[in-house]
């Protein structure tokens, strides 16, 4: 897993720095010096790691998480934050901060953490007026309504 | 002098100053420990009501907020692995890996001692530089500044693993950091580099949306899969004893804690390299304190050294900032920049008069960092069982409320949705290279110093041609970096020396 | 604020010209292109403090941060995104126009149907030189044998592109050494004799000059008190053509804070706020406020600062196309 992501890493700042060097060549002198000087020589470095990795001869790959969790588990459990961190993003861009926090928080309370109906609002409450007294009634941060709304004309 | 040092004080323990001060530490606990909140922004928003105080009353509150953020950003970093600022996230490595072992209460002590110990560092180096505070600066032009910057790049080295294998990989990290760093427009060219074509990039990456990726995302997906809380399965009442631990691992640690003191406060106070390279330096020279290849290897993973380091730093480096911002007026910072707006607002006009006429302002600012970052640890301290609690909350309810804090401290730096795509991206990033085992921290180095060091090069090779090559200071910086480039090879060799002795 | 405003659209339903001279209750929000601190930002938190009281139903200013993209990002919202009804205002970059003129990918405004309130100040550009050095005035540089260190930003800032001009059209002796973070980072860089000057607004140079650091040789068309005795760039520039590059760069200074409202405000709209701000500028306690801060605040009406930009936006191609070899949009 370890070489595996490493692998992965290396390959992308070889993929990377190649468009660097590419779009590098067409500057002139002054602005293309350094990004060549820094891409070339990373190019190389991430291609003897990925080499290190595919050629050597390492201790065997570890398991993933340490503290007893089953591997299965824990990329099962990997793929559900990620999905909530995604989940929360698309809410925002759909229907503004101040829908999304209380949404996003409430859904988690509930289905995540499966909490009870009455701690789940009250907690989602709290955080939610938290959140908009400090960061828009204070502070007067601007919070877009988000696309489906502004679509439907009432951002 | 003397006198304006005992006027100085005078000054500040005035009632209605004082009570402004506590104000100023009142908003400041806050914007430090929310990521989102950052000091710069809300130094800028609390500017318009200062206008009525007087001079010493509008600086002891927004001294007094500013000197407090760095301390609790260190709470939020240890706690949640959140970076509470920009300038706090070193201490996320170390901190909030003692956290994670049950450990919140020392790492907690240890952060708070190490911060009141770098704020008094700082401030007794803005009182005691006065003096000499202008040949000072006055040294460090472009060229040496370009060192610098080297020599903060060269902590990569200190920064990786060990090995060949470790090092390559420290490289690596640093070597993308750097990469990054050239998204922008170019200013010697003015060509848009590497901006994909997107208005967004135009102006480079934004640092904050970038560490709260690369080390919050992480924390995230780890706390959901461990299924625990942040402390995992220690004992909740064990938990809290240990920030009288963490004290006394500061003091156990004088000499390093002293170091990195020092390193904070030199950085701040060159203008030009800006705050956050301080704690990784810190961060870095920390880690050359381990004695042999096992104690370095535990760094990451909660060495109490890795906390004190960057926390001093932190600290240290404010009172350090303030130096070029009052005796030159320009600020070594951005919210000394806001700070010099305050100046100028109160009449005041930073320059060689700063030292002479008003030296009793100034004073009253050194008393101000000190006392203020007094009372703000002596409340933290009140508060530490509660906060330490906090590691005992079962993650599936803190998840959502980090969630939260996250996106809004990433948002709000530039009010733009794409530094929450950015942090995303930073955070699939950052999780694979906790899992590839390569250290993050030379990334953000990199990301940090590269724009820097390619700037100051060309300055320097503009102006100088080549002689700047053979500045004094420049030959001493250079020495410096390749020693530290060097250290942990030297390091290593020695580790196997003392072994093969006692084989 | 949206949800606020999306509730109180959907309760009330007040006709807009009625509401048009009425702001009570109101919130206006003034989008500043720039993040807090800066010299848009400042002037923008000024003013907002003191224009309620001069707008009709005394409405809540508030300022808000869109920084990004040089502030087209601000721009470009402000033009396609907010609502004409008076209750939003945005100030962004001056050289904008520039952007537009030399098509800046991402540009998705046209400066001249902004709906305009005006100008809320002049931003003079000044060349300062070190004092300790011998050359005095701007006939003196013209002199120098040594090349003139001037230390800048990068290019699409006034501290590279005022000096550029000088040194490719009028021939003057400039090393122009760019990279520097900030323009106070370049005073720091002239305290230690690396730099030898630097070229930008007045505003930003007045604590050095005051100081005695550095004093001033020459300036571009935008006038501020103080600078009456300085030659102006374009009168040394040799031919027509240069002169009209001159001329090019320094036009948006004139026009130095731009406020600005959407695309489509009501005209009576229009002519309350400029009254506000003209009004509000003249305020005794704005004044008092602006001397503190070292600000220069002068209102220049909307019809005015319209016909500036009209003006820059159609110069000929020929014209265009040189320009742009030496000016390139940027801070």
């Amino acid at each position: 897993m370890h070489n595996r992501a490493s692998l992965g890493l290396a390959l992308a700042i070889m993929a990377l720095t190649a468009y660097g060097i590419f779009s590098a060549l067409a500057w002139p002198l002054k602005a293309k010096l350094f990004p060549l000087v820094i891409s070339i020589p990373l190019f190389l470095l991430a291609a003897a790691e990925a080499a290190w990795v595919i050629f050597g001869k390492d201790a065997p790959a570890e398991s993933v998480e340490a503290e007893g969790i089953p591997r299965n588990i824990a990329m099962r459990r990997t793929w559900i934050a990620v999905a909530w961190a995604l989940g929360f993003f698309v809410l925002i861009m759909l229907v503004g901060f101040l829908i999304a926090v209380p949404a996003m928080v409430f859904l988690y309370l509930r289905v995540q953490s499966n909490e009870g109906w009455l701690f789940s609002i009250v907690f989602t409450a709290a955080v939610w007026g938290l959140f908009y007294g400090l960061f828009d009634l204070l502070l007067h941060l601007p919070f877009p309504a988000g696309w489906l709304l502004s679509s439907l004309g009432l951002g | 002098m003397l006198d304006a040092f005992i006027q100085g004080l005078l000054l500040v323990v005035q009632w209605k100053a004082f009570a402004f001060m506590l104000l100023g530490i009142g908003v400041g606990f806050w914007v430090g420990l929310l990521p989102g909140l950052g000091g710069a922004t809300t130094l800028a928003l609390m500017l318009p009501f200062v206008y009525n105080m007087q001079p010493v009353e509008a600086f002891a509150f927004l001294l007094g907020m500013h000197s407090v953020v760095a301390t609790t950003g260190d709470i939020t970093s240890v706690l949640f692995g959140v970076p509470g600022e920009a300038t706090t996230a070193a201490i996320i490595l170390d901190g909030h890996a003692m956290a994670k072992k049950g450990e919140a209460g020392r790492a907690l002590g240890a952060a708070l001692g190490s911060s009141l110990v770098g704020a008094l560092i700082g401030a007794a180096a803005l009182a005691l530089a006065i003096p000499i505070v202008r040949p000072l600066v006055l040294t460090f032009g472009s060229p040496e500044l370009f060192m610098l910057a080297i020599v903060g790049l060269a902590f990569i080295a200190s920064l990786s693993a060990e090995g060949a294998r470790g090092m390559a990989r420290g490289f690596l990290a640093g070597g993308l950091g750097l990469f990054l760093a050239m998204i922008g427009q170019d200013p010697q060219a003015g060509i848009a580099r590497f901006t994909l074509d997107s208005m967004y990039l135009w102006q480079g990456l934004d640092i904050v949306p970038v560490l709260v990726g690369l080390f919050a995302i992480p924390e995230i997906v780890e706390l959901v899969v461990r299924g625990t809380s942040i402390a995992g399965n220690v004992a909740p009442g064990s938990i809290r004893h240990g920030a009288l631990e963490g004290v006394k691992d500061v003091f156990r640690n004088f000499w390093l804690t002293l170091r990195c003191g020092l390193i904070g406060t030199f950085i701040g106070i060159t203008p030009g390299l800006g705050g956050s390279v301080a704690q990784w330096m810190a961060y870095g020279h920390a880690t050359q304190s381990a004695r042999n290849s096992e104690e370095r290897k535990r760094f990451g993973e909660g060495d109490v050294r890795g906390v004190i380091g960057p926390g001093a730093a932190c600290n240290s480096k404010e009172g350090g900032a303030l130096i070029p911002t009052i005796a030159f007026g320009v600020p070594g910072s951005t919210s000394m920049a806001i700070l010099l707006g305050g100046f100028f607002l109160l009449g005041l006009v930073p320059g060689p008069d700063m030292l002479t006429t008003h030296l009793t302002v100034t004073f009253s600012m050194v008393w101000t960092i000190v006392l203020a970052n007094v009372i703000t640890v002596l409340v933290c301290f009140l508060l530490l069982n509660r906060l330490t609690s906090l590691t005992a909350v079962p993650g599936h309810l803190l998840v959502p409320v980090i969630l939260v804090l996250v996106f809004i401290g990433s948002y709000t730096s530039n009010s733009s949705y794409a530094d929450i795509l950015v942090t995303l991206i930073f955070g699939a990033v950052g999780y694979f290279m906790v899992i590839a085992k390569w250290p993050r921290a030379p990334l953000v180095l990199g990301l940090v110093l590269g724009k820097i060091a390619e700037n100051y090069l060309y300055i320097s090779v503009a102006r100088y041609d080549a002689a700047w090559l053979k500045r004094p200071v420049v030959v001493a910086l250079l020495i410096v970096a390749v020693a530290v480039v060097l250290y942990p090879a030297f390091q290593a060799w020695r580790g196997r020396k003392k072994a093969s002795a006692h084989a | 604020m949206k949800l606020t405003r999306f509730f109180a659209a959907a309760l009330a339903a007040i006709p807009m010209a009625a509401a048009a001279q009425n702001f009570a209750g109101k919130t206006v929000t003034i989008v500043v292109g720039y993040k807090p601190g800066g010299g848009y930002d400042a002037t923008a938190r000024l003013l907002a403090r003191h224009l309620p009281k001069h707008i009709p139903g005394k409405p809540t200013v508030i300022v808000q941060n869109m920084p990004g993209g040089n502030s087209i990002v601000a721009a470009n919202h402000v033009y396609n995104v907010a609502k004409p009804d008076g209750l939003t205002i945005a100030t962004f970059n001056r050289n904008l126009p520039i952007a537009q003129l030399t098509k800046v990918e991402g540009v998705k405004f046209d400066m001249t149907k902004f709906a305009w309130i005006g100008s809320a100040a002049n931003e003079a550009t000044i060349l300062a030189i070190r004092s300790d050095l011998p050359y005095k005035t701007f006939a003196d540089l013209r002199k120098a044998k040594e090349p003139i260190v001037i230390g800048s930003t990068g290019p699409g800032a006034n501290t590279y592109d005022f000096p550029l001009l000088l040194k490719d059209l009028v021939g003057v002796n400039f090393k122009i050494v760019s990279g520097y973070s900030s323009s106070a980072d370049i005073m720091l860089a002239v305290e230690r004799k690396e730099a030898d000057g630097r070229a930008g607004s007045l505003t930003s140079l007045r604590t050095f000059i005051d100081r005695g650091l550095v004093h001033p040789v020459i300036r571009a068309r935008a006038m501020q008190p103080g600078l009456e005795n300085l030659p102006v760039d374009e009168d040394l520039a040799p031919n027509a053509r240069a002169k009209a590059i001159m001329a090019l760069r320094s036009a948006p200074e004139q026009v130095a804070r731009p406020y600005v409202m959407p695309p489509g405000t009501p005209a009576d709209i229009v002519k309350t706020m400029r009254t506000a701000f003209a009004k509000a500028i003249d305020d005794p306690a704005l004044k008092a406020e602006e001397k503190k801060a070292k600000m220069d605040l002068d209102f220049t009406d909307g019809d005015k600062a319209v016909a500036i930009l009209r003006d820059v936006l159609n110069q000929p191609k020929d014209i265009v196309d040189e320009f742009s070899k030496y000016v390139k949009f940027g801070e």
